[in-house]
């Protein structure tokens, strides 16, 4: 027994150093050797993974925050107040892991600050790195309350949460708004790109879509997130929240579903998707796995009442948002642009460098701090919180 | 006022001598090797379709969608024609490339400080009154240099005397037109000339009216937000209310029985 956990340890251990490692080495050859022998990125296809991946995936799946935020504080949906500060600190880390990205993608980082100062208004990119800005600050705002409150000294504590307290509306009503504006800006950026994206995606109504599938996609990655912390870091969440969120995610998924169907007859493309192309692959794979499979899952009571199989459904659900955001940044453009792009594994290293990093912050914050409600640890399962092992309950 | 500048580059008479494109890399500096398609190091190449050449080139539209593009406005046309590239404000997110309905916009991905490579329309040459390089070089005049509007006029003079010309002036209203104008005697569409995405619209109004919603849909959803979240904060105020009232009520039937 004492073996088999010893080696569980060290195989977690052993998929954490090789990520840190190549990882570390990919982002030399970033950064002291550059695009060409960091990236397969070309002239042909300026914008790749760390784009495809890091920027719109990594926007996408935080979007719980601002949905769950918006539910608790402003709907008053008092019933997803436990989860609420799981979301926000999600969203947190992701968006942190996006600003770290976008050193790794733009060509001269030291000018990072360029669009502080720099504007153009006209420009979807100005916007979306105003608003990503403004809203990571935003949920900085959101989830100091967790930090402050481990604060040594009671009454600074108490001064610092009661003015949190008081502008706590207008700061997560200016976040809402935000990040509705800048989840489906991510999406107006492609439509400049008229003519090389494949009419598949190519809508005059992609920064709606983008909208629409953001918000299901970063419920599912928060479920995902709870019930793991649940099965390893004894963490204690009335199950029926996560199943009326399983329930929540096939309703959103269904309203995408019809306006993706809406949009797809509206653009004369239904025929593409049955055309024998790799872009209609593509597109078959983010259909049944983002739509088709998820929901028909979730449909299940037995599915939504199971955590095991709700974790599943949810995983899927957020596969299939990373092809759709693939498909659209990387898939749709080769045909158009008449090349292929794989990325170099350097790519793929950093950026799981960086997802790894928040995943790994989003694991001790979890153990530290007051972020979702723990099981009264018991003496001899001390360790447990600690390792990082499933729970052998 | 400055009068807008253009190149017109006439199909029918270009004879492929690629002077242009060597002119070009001189005045760069970027040696005379020629080479197939447009990079970093050649803002112009000639391209041979069939027995004809055309000559690709950054087209300096009238509205830029790379200009409306870049975040932190590094590019911008200038009244004098040329479509300009400031290096000083880039950050080298590459969204102009992504942006460019022609693919001219090219990146110096071997270097550690890469900038945007493209035509520049000579910027420098015609401030000081010159022509461009390549209309310079040009031995036959298949790229003349002059005021956009006597161009205009003078493919339609060429177009008319000869009626080998296809009766279009390429580049006038293509995606709202530009400052390079092509002619030819070989329809446009056999040349590889895509037809314009948008049709005549210049590609940033795409973006504009995703862009133009915005403060509506901002002025809307805050309003429509705040209006729940005083309807459910008054909803909490009642049953708190109510709950309060009925304790009370029950303290005095306690106290009355």
């Amino acid at each position: 027994m004492i073996a088999r956990i010893k080696n569980e340890i060290t195989l977690w251990r052993a998929i954490v150093a090789v990520i840190l490692v190549t990882g570390l080495y990919a982002t030399y050859v970033r950064f002291f050797e550059g695009f060409r022998a960091s990236t397969n990125l070309s002239d042909k296809m300026p914008w790749g993974l760390w784009v495809g991946l890091g920027t719109l995936c990594g926007v996408g799946l935080s979007a719980a925050g601002f949905g769950i935020s918006a539910a608790v504080e402003l709907l008053g949906m008092e019933r997803y107040r436990p989860i609420l500060r799981s979301a926000i600190l999600i969203s947190f880390l992701g968006y942190l892991t996006v600003c770290v990205g976008y050193l790794y993608e733009i060509g001269l980082p030291w000018r990072f600050w360029h669009p502080i100062v720099m504007w153009n208004h006209r420009s979807v990119l100005f916007d979306v790195c105003i608003c990503i800005m403004t809203y990571t600050t935003v949920l900085t705002f959101e989830f100091a309350p967790a930090l402050i409150e481990k604060l040594p000294w009671k009454p600074l504590r108490e001064t610092i949460l009661r003015f949190h307290h008081k502008i706590l509306i207008a700061v997560v009503l200016a976040g809402v708004l935000l990040s509705s504006m800048h989840q489906s800006y991510l999406g107006g950026l492609f439509l400049i790109a008229m003519g090389k994206i494949h009419p598949l995606w190519y809508s005059p109504y992609m920064h709606a879509m983008f909208y629409l599938s953001a918000i299901p996609a970063g419920l599912a990655l928060t479920v995902m997130a709870i019930y793991l912390c649940m099965r390893s870091l004894n963490v204690r969440i009335d199950p029926s929240i996560l199943s009326d969120c399983g329930r929540m995610i096939q309703m959103l998924l269904i309203v995408y579903a019809f306006f993706k169907v809406l949009d797809l007859i509206s653009n004369q493309a239904v025929r593409y998707a049955f055309q024998w192309t790799t872009e209609a692959g593509y597109f078959w794979l983010e259909m049944m796995l983002f739509l088709v499979i998820p929901i028909t899952l979730l449909s299940f009571e037995s599915v939504r009442n199971n955590l095991e199989k709700l974790y599943g459904s949810c995983a899927i659900v957020v596969a299939g948002f990373m092809v759709d955001r693939l498909n659209v940044s990387i898939n749709s453009l080769q045909t158009a642009m008449g090349t292929h792009y794989v990325p170099k594994w350097t790519e793929f290293a950093s950026s799981i460098l960086v997802i790894a990093a928040g995943v790994i912050a989003f694991r001790y914050a979890v153990i530290y701090l007051d972020v979702l409600p723990k099981a009264k640890p018991k003496q001899e399962q001390r360790w447990m919180s600690n390792g990082g092992l499933p729970a052998q309950a | 006022m400055a009068r807008e500048k253009a190149l017109l580059i006439d199909i029918k008479r270009c004879i492929g001598c690629l002077s242009c494109e060597t002119a070009c890399k001189q005045l760069h500096g970027f040696g005379t090797d020629p080479e197939p398609v447009l990079s970093d190091t050649a803002f112009t190449v000639v391209e041979a379709r069939g027995d004809k050449f055309v000559r690709k080139l950054c087209m300096h539209c009238e509205d830029p969608a790379c200009a409306s593009a870049c975040p932190v406005g590094a590019i911008g046309k200038t009244p004098l024609g040329p479509v300009v590239y400031n290096a000083d404000k880039c950050i080298g997110c590459r969204y102009c490339m992504l942006a460019c309905p022609y693919q001219v916009p090219r990146y110096q991905w071997t270097k550690l400080a890469p900038f945007v490579k493209k035509c520049d329309l000579c910027t420098d040459r015609v401030k000081a009154g010159k022509p461009t390089a390549c209309a310079e070089a040009c031995p036959v005049q298949a790229t003349v240099f002059g005021n956009r509007d006597e161009l205009i006029d003078e493919a339609w003079k060429r177009i008319r005397s000869d009626s080998s010309y296809v009766p279009h002036i390429w580049g006038v209203e293509e995606l709202g037109g530009g400052s390079v104008l092509f002619v030819s005697d070989v329809p446009f569409e056999k040349l590889g000339f895509k037809p314009a995405p948008s049709g005549n619209q210049p590609m940033p109004t795409l973006t504009a009216s995703a862009l133009g919603d915005s403060p509506k849909v901002v002025i809307m959803g805050g309003t429509i937000l705040s209006a729940l979240y005083w309807v459910t904060q008054r909803r909490r105020e009642v049953a708190l209310a109510e709950a309060e009232e009925k304790a009370a009520i029950n303290k005095i039937k306690g106290e009355g029985s």
